[in-house]
């Protein structure tokens, strides 16, 4: 137990190394995957808070299928789907039927909680969670000369096959986004539909589809939470995780590899607390910590934008040139 | 009309789900009824829920007049009955009534200053309020849990602090079930908030922010200051229900104590349409589904979960404007 | 004229329009030959623009056929449209502000290379060739937020030639231009006419279209009235047709009461703002009692800030603004109303009105805070109501139902309301901005004649409007901004469009 600040500092060093770089990733990467399918849709300015409840019925399929079928690849092709039939079902409660989209997604959100609790009742007759040896998870990369070196093995073997996955989703949105017609036009979409409309972008369409992308990539989050990270489906397992990637992809203003390093934020604050949690703090207060951090880092970015639009806006700075 | 044909949908798609799992859905459904209604303890019981699901539901709804969406009822539920249970066990020697009136206070302050937070980030840095509540829940039940299981656990083992005073406890009102005088309480409440908002300078300061914020400031109000005021009131509501589950239903706090109260009162409310009228009717609703569900469960085999999916379908099928929509025809100009 | 071959380019038949409650279009009728330019003019509210965005797709007609170059279909999406030729510039730009005007211009119409990717240079070299054959010049690197409002202009025309438009329909073009502008503009159109374009002139300025056009048709009420020749009508022949009686379109001087102690001083103010050409730097001026003072400028030039800075709605960096000896800057809307400030806004509809409440609310938002309707925290419904009904009277809102909800009022009565509310608080200073813009000429006439009436009474007003008939016809003195500064103040007597269209484009006048 940490008796005083001067044992904390002491036992800094057990805290804060090199492998905390691994466990961060670890911690971040369901995040990231999170975040990829808010800022698909934020785009569009559609704002996806549903992606909480697309991801826990995602983990529950993957989970489910794994049992079933004895292959993570059909698992994880489960999650896909599941992901997007609920993402289906809000953009087109949304975009036909009008439905307010905080509505539309809590309302998924608390169908997901619901209806994974139900299964996990009635198909795997368990209630809580749902835990056994013949769950396929999703292979691990490994490779042996990487395994000789510590420092090395740690940063960069063994890893679940999402995980540098994940970082090659990040710089493919930020590409296509930014650097295609696709990318230009949906940004049209979301930044002033009109323009959009009378340019014969077919509004409506654009946004149907990448509700169906960001489904995709909840599902993908899902499976990946379930199967890549461990190997049981809890009710409520993502615990809030899905509002952390939207957080970030607030934090980040919907910019993929900005939204990244809001996730990186939370994950770092999750596994700092889990090593501190050894030390004997109380775990409510560790668990506390990364929605702290999430809460005051968005805070944080939305006063700094505040303050830069300001600026911007002066009269009494320098003119710039006409 | 509209609302009813959605209940159908609903209830229809929930039929068919326990038939699916070998259950007679008709069997199922009445048992729910009965469940929710029938005995003085199951009317009790749709009671007793009725009372949180209401106050949470105005607390949504307040606040949603101001445009501003707190998801975070539920974390100010906790920290209302936290602060209510703290009065409640560490004030001694003071008359009962001025005692319980400490106790609401308590977690007025409690939940009122816990969703000002959000309120002031959204009000003066357009922080999204819906993402800070949702990571506030998170926060503020970590913290309650914390109390509980450690400085102030009634150290018997189990996660709940020690009872309070019999005398401070709200009069049952239906036994055995566990409705209590709280109920008045909330009753009371959304007579006044009602009136407040509908029929005083208050109200019309709130809904022109809610509705038109440029308008608003426009005729001088101050909007900021407004949706910050609906955010106290909120969490003030919330924290009032958080008050009464401990001094009403529990008689001491118990760690983890709501599965999901305030959710449900927030669903209610966007059923609603954050229409005050219709929130007393639809958290009704939800209280005798809820309630009704646990007789179900019992005695069919059909698991509460399966009420929680129906209710959540409703909420989604009740967003969706025109789904039942039938065409109207068109009808000449109005000149103006 | 003309030698077109008889078929007309455009022919529109029988169309009919409706929205919720109100039917917009009522047997539209439209033809347009090649290479001509055709006038469509008529009242607010008469259909016009409808019409044409029916044309261009925004809008699928109820009923009614549409033919374009020979091809006849029931309605079209813009993109198809836009590949029978039909290009639109809208009165409110379609233009994305945080992207450059490069990447405006080719939206939906992208060049590529490779797989999706971009062709910048290409994109380039297109337009360029477009922008010289028909006189357009606008700097293709600048972002829209940078750009003035008549260079914006310019990019729609050249975004609408880029994507191939044959027919090119100008939805009210020169409402955003100075009478200088006004004039480029015009040799635009002659300049795409002589290469065999043809184009559709939305307007209600009636000099204008008599310039420009060579036809010109008629709108009222959702109808086609009739369609003439230019040489065959005049300015009040069209106006009749226009307005279904006789008008009297000269600009009438109010005549001036006799002005008073200065009531509202602003001095050397700056004014923060998102694009460059309206923040204010240094605007300084003064206004009496029983005075109208002109603001004179096209939009986007700061009118806007102006108003809301001294409204208190945005902050003044520097400077102060004076009500009555009191200074009010950087005080809340509240205090500076309290001041003796009332404030016509110049969008009724985000501002002026909150559409969700009803005609007596949106009367009292003034007036709620005290009695007689309110009593402590309580609104009394029956002194509400009362003082509703009053001021509907008084202003000859139509319908007059004090309990039914805004939405559905035409803009005019919504425009009536607002004035109502404002001028009942009997104010020292009145910021009046745009104050008949989207109204009927009924309206119109009924607003004018109480601003002088509240002029009269001994109110200070401040006329913010890029209508220079009204500025001239009400204005005792007249203001004229540019790119946020004030480029001259002269007095009625000596002001004239020339003069002021001169001071419109930053020519600065000793006055």
């Amino acid at each position: 137990m940490i008796e005083s600040l001067g044992d904390l500092m002491d036992n800094l060093s057990l805290v804060v190394d090199y492998t905390l770089i691994r466990s961060t990733i670890r911690s971040s990467m369901p995040i990231i995957y999170a975040a990829m399918a808010c800022v698909i849709t934020q785009q569009a300015d559609i704002l996806n808070i549903g992606v909480e409840g697309i991801m826990l019925c995602g983990a529950f399929a993957a989970v489910a299928v794994s049992y079933f079928s004895g292959s993570w690849l059909l698992a994880l092709g489960a999650s896909v789907l599941v992901g997007i039939l609920l993402a289906a079902f809000m953009a087109v409660a949304h975009i036909k039927y009008k439905s307010d989209i905080f509505v539309a997604g809590m309302g998924i959100n608390m169908f997901a909680l619901a209806i994974t609790k139900l299964l996990l009742n009635k198909m795997l007759n368990e209630s809580g969670s749902f835990m056994s040896p013949d769950i396929v998870p999703m292979p691990r990369i490994d490779v042996p000369v990487l395994a000789s070196n510590d420092v090395l093995n740690s940063l960069f073997n063994n890893y679940s096959i999402m995980e540098p996955l994940g970082f090659v989703l990040v710089l493919v949105l930020q590409y296509l986004l930014y650097r295609t017609i696709w990318g230009l036009r949906l940004r049209c979409v979301g930044m002033n539909p009109k323009a959009a409309e009378t340019a014969g972008i077919r509004v409506d369409l654009r946004k149907f589809e990448v509700m169906i992308y960001s489904g995709i990539i909840g599902g993908v989050a899902g499976a990946y939470l379930s199967l890549g990270y461990s190997r049981v489906f809890a009710e409520n397992m993502t615990n809030g995780r899905g509002f952390m990637g939207v957080a970030a992809m607030l934090f980040g203003g919907g910019d993929p590899i900005k939204s990244m390093l809001g996730c990186f934020i939370f994950g770092l604050a999750d596994s700092i607390g889990a090593r501190l949690q050894t030390f004997g703090f109380p775990s409510q207060f560790i668990l506390m910590i990364p929605y702290i951090a999430t809460a005051s880092i968005l805070s944080l970015a939305m006063y700094r934008k505040l303050k830069r639009e300001r600026v911007a806006m002066s009269a009494v700075a320098e003119p710039q040139k006409e | 009309m509209n609302g009813l044909l959605t209940a159908a949908l609903a209830l229809g798609i929930g039929a068919a789900a326990i038939a699916l799992m070998g259950q007679s859905p008709v069997e199922a459904y009445v048992e729910l009824l009965k469940g929710a209604f029938v005995g003085k303890f199951n009317l009790g019981g749709t009671l007793e829920k009725f009372v949180p699901l209401l106050l949470t539901a105005l607390a949504f709804a307040v606040a949603s007049k101001a445009s501003v969406f707190n998801v975070g009822v539920e974390g100010e539920l906790y920290l209302g009955a936290m602060a209510a249970a703290w009065v409640a066990l560490s004030v001694k020697s003071v008359p009962a009534p001025i005692h319980l009136i400490l106790c609401f206070g308590a977690a007025v302050l409690a939940g009122g200053l816990w969703a000002a937070i959000p309120g002031a980030l959204k009000a003066h840095y357009g922080v999204n309020e819906v993402c800070v509540t949702i990571l506030a829940n998170y926060v503020a039940i970590f913290f309650t849990s914390y109390l509980v299981n450690y400085p102030l656990s009634s150290g018997l083992g189990a996660p709940q602090t020690t009872p309070v005073p019999d005398h401070l406890m709200l009069s049952r009102i239906m036994p055995p079930s566990m409705a209590n005088s709280g109920l008045f309480i909330a009753l009371a409440i959304l007579v006044g908030t009602y009136w407040v908002v509908h029929k005083s300078t208050l109200g019309y300061r709130l809904r022109a922010v809610g509705e038109n914020r440029h308008y608003a400031e426009h005729v001088g109000i101050d909007a900021k200051a407004t949706m910050i005021w609906a955010m106290v009131a909120s969490g003030a509501f919330g924290g009032i229900a958080g008050a009464i589950q401990v001094l009403g239903v529990f008689g001491c706090f118990v760690d983890n104590f709501s599965p999901g109260l305030a959710f449900d009162g927030m669903l209610a409310s966007l059923i609603a349409r954050n229409d005050i009228r219709l929130i007393p009717i639809l958290s009704f609703f939800l209280a005798a589904l809820k309630a009704g569900a646990l007789g179900m469960e019992r005695f069919t085999g059909v698991p509460k979960a399966l009420v929680d999916t129906v209710i959540a379908l409703f909420i989604l099928l009740a967003s969706m404007e025109g789904l039942f929509k039938f065409k109207m025809g068109s009808r000449p100009a109005r000149r103006g | 004229m003309s030698q077109s071959p008889m078929e007309p380019i455009v022919l529109m038949k029988d169309i009919v329009k409706d929205f919720p409650g109100v039917r917009a279009v009522d047997g539209g009728f439209f033809d347009l030959m090649p290479g001509e330019a055709h006038a469509l003019i008529g009242e607010n509210g008469a259909g016009k623009s409808t019409l044409m965005k029916i044309l261009y797709g925004v809008y699928q007609p109820d009923s009614g056929v549409i033919t374009v170059k020979g091809e006849t279909f029931p309605h079209q999406s813009p993109g198809e449209a836009i590949s029978r030729g039909i290009g639109m510039v809208h009165q409110e730009f379609m233009l994305v502000q945080q992207l450059t005007v490069l990447e405006n211009v080719i939206l939906g119409f992208e060049p590529r290379v490779g797989m999706g990717k971009i062709d910048f240079k290409a994109a380039e070299e297109r337009i360029s060739a477009i922008m010289d054959g028909y006189g357009l010049k606008v700097d293709l690197r600048k972002k829209v937020n940078d750009i003035s409002v008549g260079e914006a202009q310019r990019v729609e025309i050249v975004k609408a030639l880029y994507r191939g438009a044959d027919v090119l329909i100008l939805d009210e073009p020169t409402a955003v231009l100075t009478p200088q502008e006004a004039e480029g503009l015009f040799q635009v159109i002659r300049s795409l006419t002589s290469l065999g374009k043809s184009v559709i002139f939305i307007s209600h300025k009636l000099n204008e279209v008599m310039e420009v056009a060579s036809r010109v048709t008629v709108m009222r009420q959702g109808r086609h009235i009739g369609t003439v020749e230019k040489s065959a009508t005049s300015i009040p022949e069209l106006a009749r047709l226009m307005v279904g009686r006789d008008v009297f379109l000269g600009v009438q001087r109010s005549g001036s009461a006799k002005a008073g102690d200065v009531a509202l001083e602003v001095r050397d103010i700056y004014v923060p703002s998102s694009t460059e050409h309206s923040k204010i730097r240094g605007v300084s001026f003064q206004v009496r009692r029983s005075e109208i003072l002109g603001i004179a400028g096209v939009d986007g030039n700061g009118q806007s800030e102006l108003a809301e800075a001294i409204a208190g709605l945005r902050p003044v960096e520097r400077g102060q603004v004076i009500i009555d000896g009191v200074q009010v800057q950087n005080l809340t809307p509240l205090q500076v109303r309290q001041a003796g400030l009332a404030h016509i806004p110049e969008d009724r509809n985000t501002r002026g009105l909150n559409r969700t409440m009803t005609v007596k609310e949106n009367l009292a938002g003034l007036a709620f805070r005290k009695p007689p309707i309110s009593k402590g925290l309580a609104i009394v419904g029956g002194a509400l109501k009362e003082f509703a009904e009053r001021l509907i009277s008084a202003f000859d809102v139509r319908p007059p139902l004090a309990d039914a909800p805004v939405t559905g009022f035409s803009g005019g009565n919504a425009q009536k309301i607002v004035v109502a509310r404002e001028v009942d608080s009997n104010p020292k200073v009145l910021l009046a901005c745009q104050p008949t813009r989207g109204v009927d000429i009924g309206s119109i006439e009924n607003i004018r004649k109480e601003l002088v009436k509240v002029r009269d009474r001994g109110t200070a007003i401040v006329l913010i409007s890029a209508d220079l008939e009204e500025i001239l016809s009400l204005s005792d003195r007249i203001a004229v901004m540019y790119e946020g500064r004030i480029t001259g103040i002269i007095d009625a007597d000596e002001a004239d469009e020339e003069r002021l269209g001169l001071l419109m484009t930053g020519g600065a006048v000793n006055g």
